[in-house]
């Protein structure tokens, strides 16, 4: 082994006591146990306030729990004058405008996306990537406003009477496109939501899309592909879990959105086949009906309502994070 | 075996662990004081694992652990309740890359200072001054020390660090291959650095270009696979290697 | 051999011809969401300018069919989200230098994450019902206090993620030099990571600041509407719930007033959305 370890000072050694010989004020070991527990409290507040948020949206709802039961989610009734209340109409609102909105936006995006990292001149990227960026932080009242005034007069007017003649002839689906020209329902809130959450979208796409290593894509334009396969081939699966991540928070967006909704969707508590037909989400009969509701049972159903909403919300991420997790996994075995 | 100097640092049965992996295997050696002492080997070997040993400084990742004894001056800083901080304002430390804080020149040198020392303020100048006048970098920032410390080119910004060590006047200095991102200029000159350096302070540097070791350092530690094969004087080393390793690495034959 | 040779010419065919279509489909898209956007900032444009004078600065909002402003809305907004990023930001940071610097070990870290990344998501009307439960029943009545804590709990979570992230990408060898000097951690944490992430984490709570600005869903509940100056204890008028109830109002002036609260919370959030850009340009983190 080495040499130079003829020098035993073992007999010197004081085990177990703090470094010695020198002149240092007090250590700080105090200072950090306690800026340390201040930052856990803190991290542990967030959890609190997590388990106060389902607590309290719980112990509100618990009288309409009581008295409907189970059969709150498969009812369609809802009538402050006998007190009969069901989340059937708000629930299937809520979850086939964020459909509409995704089925839009998702394909919308995703060029939006391809076009700003392939297909952009350089001169356009810059600015164009900015106004994206800067449209995903417009409030979305302005789009509700925007829907209610300008959007649902044009869409009834021009596009709605066409929809109803043409598509709602057609066997089967035509039930979900026939119905009166009046602009505001269903459908115009699910388009109007697609235009909000396409920035969201287009912008997080863009951004794992501009990570893909630029020797992996040129690689294969050297192999002779054109931008679409490289696009399909080449950044889309490098770049998979982060477009998941981008879908599911435009759906996260899409599924507890108020304004944008709450304007143009009707504030109907029928339960329609049409989308034509005005209809209502969780989060429009919350913000329409929560103020001027009376009685215990009023409020306790739409505390209710709002209980869903946040467990919807809630297993859209966990799927997100599952998936994610198993991409990541199988990215993992196949590496 | 010549005259042994009184060692400062002596390490016996030193292992080290990442997790479950044993990176350093019974390391035993003595680090003589006020002289240069440098670590080689091929990368992964485990010297810098060891000189990062001699300050703890592995301890700020949770799942790295050392057993066996390190003896700073008689007292054995691997012992549990051993004050981590003031052990590193002993034994100072230089790492590959620069790493200035984001703060102006002046301040990445007071930064160190002011943890442990009150000073008045014409006190801390001269505490700046010396330290920077020490790592040779006086001259050529005397009239910007306001400027942030990223400012300043990648060998100014080594020296910058060395003068921040220095400054807090430790024991032992580490350099872990302080010269191995910067240009043959800056080089040169942290190697002159380094020999200055070794009337007051015992230094340990680890270092992948043996030229570099061969100049500067009085004792060589050859490094391989965690283990440390040979530990003598840098001439002894170099010229009449005792194990049939150390010579196949220093000429070539290996790595 | 020949149609091995037609063959291949029909596959490039077929080729250039997807990479032609998708390429006009990408080209369109663009197209597709520029159209609506820029229809929208050109309706607010022309709905929104005509309304812009002293008066609305300077006048409380009017009952139907007089003239007024919305200076009582505009003043509650800028208090109310004042108090929210004040609230927030702190809790925020905090929590967010645990989970980067103290969360390698233990169950909270990962836990929290997980939690912070739901409320990331939590619909904000959510928030605001449970701001209405477990305060302002409490209370007894509706108050801007109320709003800027349901406007807080949106700030936390982007604080918490922000602050993480960019800490999480100090580099290590920052750390361990500042360790090698003999510095204690909270010093390292306060003194040198969480100020070379210093331009990042402003950034994250401006954009917070940006998104709760033009938040009308948690205030309903909450901040509700005020006709006139109060204090921050009563309910308290603020531009987005006035916009939301001026809108859907039958009366035509009132809506010209909400046009004039949406351009200028617009303009506000898009300012606040380029600062925030600005100052993370100036500084990018580290070197």
């Amino acid at each position: 082994m080495a040499n130079g370890s003829e020098v035993l000072i073992e007999e010197n050694i004081i085990v177990g006591s703090t470094v010695s010989g020198s002149s240092r004020p007090r250590t700080y070991s105090m200072a950090d146990q306690l800026f340390k527990n201040v930052t856990r409290f803190f991290a542990f507040l967030v959890l609190l306030l997590m388990a106060a948020i389902i607590v309290s949206l719980f112990m509100g709802a618990l009288p309409a729990i009581r008295k409907f039961g189970i059969g709150f989610i498969g009812s369609a009734t809802w009538n402050p004058v006998t007190n009969v209340f069901g989340g059937l109409v708000p629930i299937v609102g809520t979850l086939v405008t964020s459909t509409i909105a995704l089925l839009i936006a998702v394909p919308v995006s995703f060029g939006i996306a391809m076009f700003l990292t392939e297909m952009c001149p350089a001169r356009l990227k810059r600015p164009l990537g900015t106004t994206i960026e800067l449209l995903a932080g417009i409030p979305s009242i302005i789009y509700g406003m925007w829907g209610l005034f300008v959007f649902a007069p044009v869409f009834s007017q021009h596009a709605e009477p066409w929809i109803d003649a043409h598509l709602g002839r057609l066997p089967l689906i035509g039930l979900f496109f026939s119905g009166p020209p009046i602009g505001i329902g269903i459908m115009t809130a699910g388009l109007i939501l697609s235009i909000m959450v396409i920035p969201f979208i287009a912008a997080v796409i863009r951004d794992v899309f501009e990570v893909v290593p630029p020797l992996l894509k040129e690689s294969a334009y050297g192999l002779g592909a054109t931008t679409w396969e490289v696009t399909r081939y080449i950044v889309l699966p490098y770049a998979r879990v982060g477009v998941v991540g981008g879908i599911m928070l435009g759906l996260g967006r899409a599924i507890g959105e108020t304004m944008a909704v709450t304007f143009v969707i009707g504030n109907s508590h029928s339960l329609h086949a049409s989308l034509l037909m005005p209809g209502n989400s969780i989060a429009s009969t919350l913000a329409n009906e929560f103020t001027e509701a009376v009685g215990r049972i009023y409020t306790a159903s739409l505390i209710e309502l709002g209980l869903f909403l946040f467990i919807i919300t809630f297993i859209v991420l966990a799927l997100a994070k599952l998936l994610l997790i198993r991409l990541s996994r199988m990215e993992g075995k196949r590496s | 075996m010549t005259t042994q100097p009184k060692p400062k640092i002596v390490v016996r049965d030193l292992d080290f662990y990442y997790g479950q992996t044993r990176a350093l295997k019974n390391i035993t050696m003595d680090i003589p004081e006020f002289h240069v002492t440098a670590f080689i080997g091929p990368s992964g070997c485990g010297k810098s694992t060891l000189i990062r040993t001699f300050n703890k400084i592995y301890k700020i990742y949770p799942h790295q652990r050392a057993s066996g004894q390190i003896i700073l001056d008689g007292v054995d800083i691997l012992a549990e309740d051993s004050d981590l901080n003031r052990l590193r304002a002993r034994v100072g430390m230089v790492f590959q890359q620069p790493t200035p804080f984001p703060m102006s020149i002046y301040d990445n040198i007071a930064f160190g200072v002011k943890l442990y020392e009150k000073l008045d303020r014409s006190g801390m100048d001269e505490r700046v001054e010396w330290a920077l006048h020490k790592a040779a970098l006086w001259d050529e920032v005397k009239d910007v020390l306001r400027r942030s410390g990223y400012s300043l080119s990648g060998g100014q910004q080594q020296r910058l660090c060395i003068a921040r060590a220095i400054a807090v006047k430790p024991e032992v200095l580490l350099l872990d291959e302080p010269a191995s991102a910067l240009d043959p200029i800056s080089t040169a000159r942290i190697e002159n650095l380094v020999i200055e350096l070794k009337k007051d302070y015992t230094i340990v540097i680890v270092t992948h270009n043996m030229q570099q070791a061969a100049r500067i350092s009085d004792y060589t530690a050859y490094m391989y696979l965690g283990e440390l094969i040979e530990f003598a004087g840098t001439e002894l080393i170099f010229t009449r290697p005792s194990r049939k390793e150390t010579e196949d690495y220093i000429t070539g034959k290996f790595g | 051999m020949k149609k091995a040779k037609m063959e291949l010419i029909s596959i490039q065919g077929r080729r250039r011809l997807m990479n032609t279509l998708t390429q006009a489909g990408a080209m369109l898209t663009v197209a597709f969401g520029l159209f609506w956007l820029c229809w929208i900032l050109l309706t607010l444009l022309r709905n929104g300018l005509p309304g812009m004078s002293l008066k609305l600065f300077t006048e409380l909002t009017p009952p139907p069919g007089s003239p007024g402003g919305i200076a009582n809305a505009i003043v509650g907004t800028f208090l109310i989200v004042m108090l929210a990023t004040l609230i927030g930001t702190p809790v925020g940071i905090l929590a967010g230098t645990y989970m980067a610097e103290y969360g390698q070990t233990g169950w909270l870290a990962p836990i929290t994450g997980f939690v912070n990344d739901i409320l990331l998501s939590a619909p904000s009307i959510v928030l605001g019902l449970f701001i209405y439960e477990i305060y302002v029943v409490l209370v007894g009545h509706f108050s801007g206090i109320a709003g800027s804590f349901a406007l807080g709990l949106l700030v936390i979570p982007v604080v918490v993620r922000t602050t993480e992230n960019m800490l999480k990408m100090v580099p290590n060898r920052l750390r361990e030099a500042a360790a090698a000097l003999g510095t204690p951690q909270w010093k390292i944490i306060t003194m040198i990571t969480l100020r070379a992430s210093r331009a990042g984490i402003i950034t994250g709570i401006l954009l917070a600041v940006a998104r709760i600005s033009g938040e009308t869903a948690p205030l309903l509940f909450t901040a509700l509407n005020n006709m006139f100056w109060s204090k921050l204890t009563q309910p308290t008028a603020n531009l987005p719930v006035m916009i939301f109830d001026y809108a859907m109002s039958p009366y035509k002036d009132w809506h010209d007033l909400a046009w004039a609260g949406a351009l200028l919370i617009t303009l506000g959030v898009l300012g606040l959305n380029i600062l925030a850009r600005s100052i993370f340009k100036q500084k990018p983190l580290g070197r």
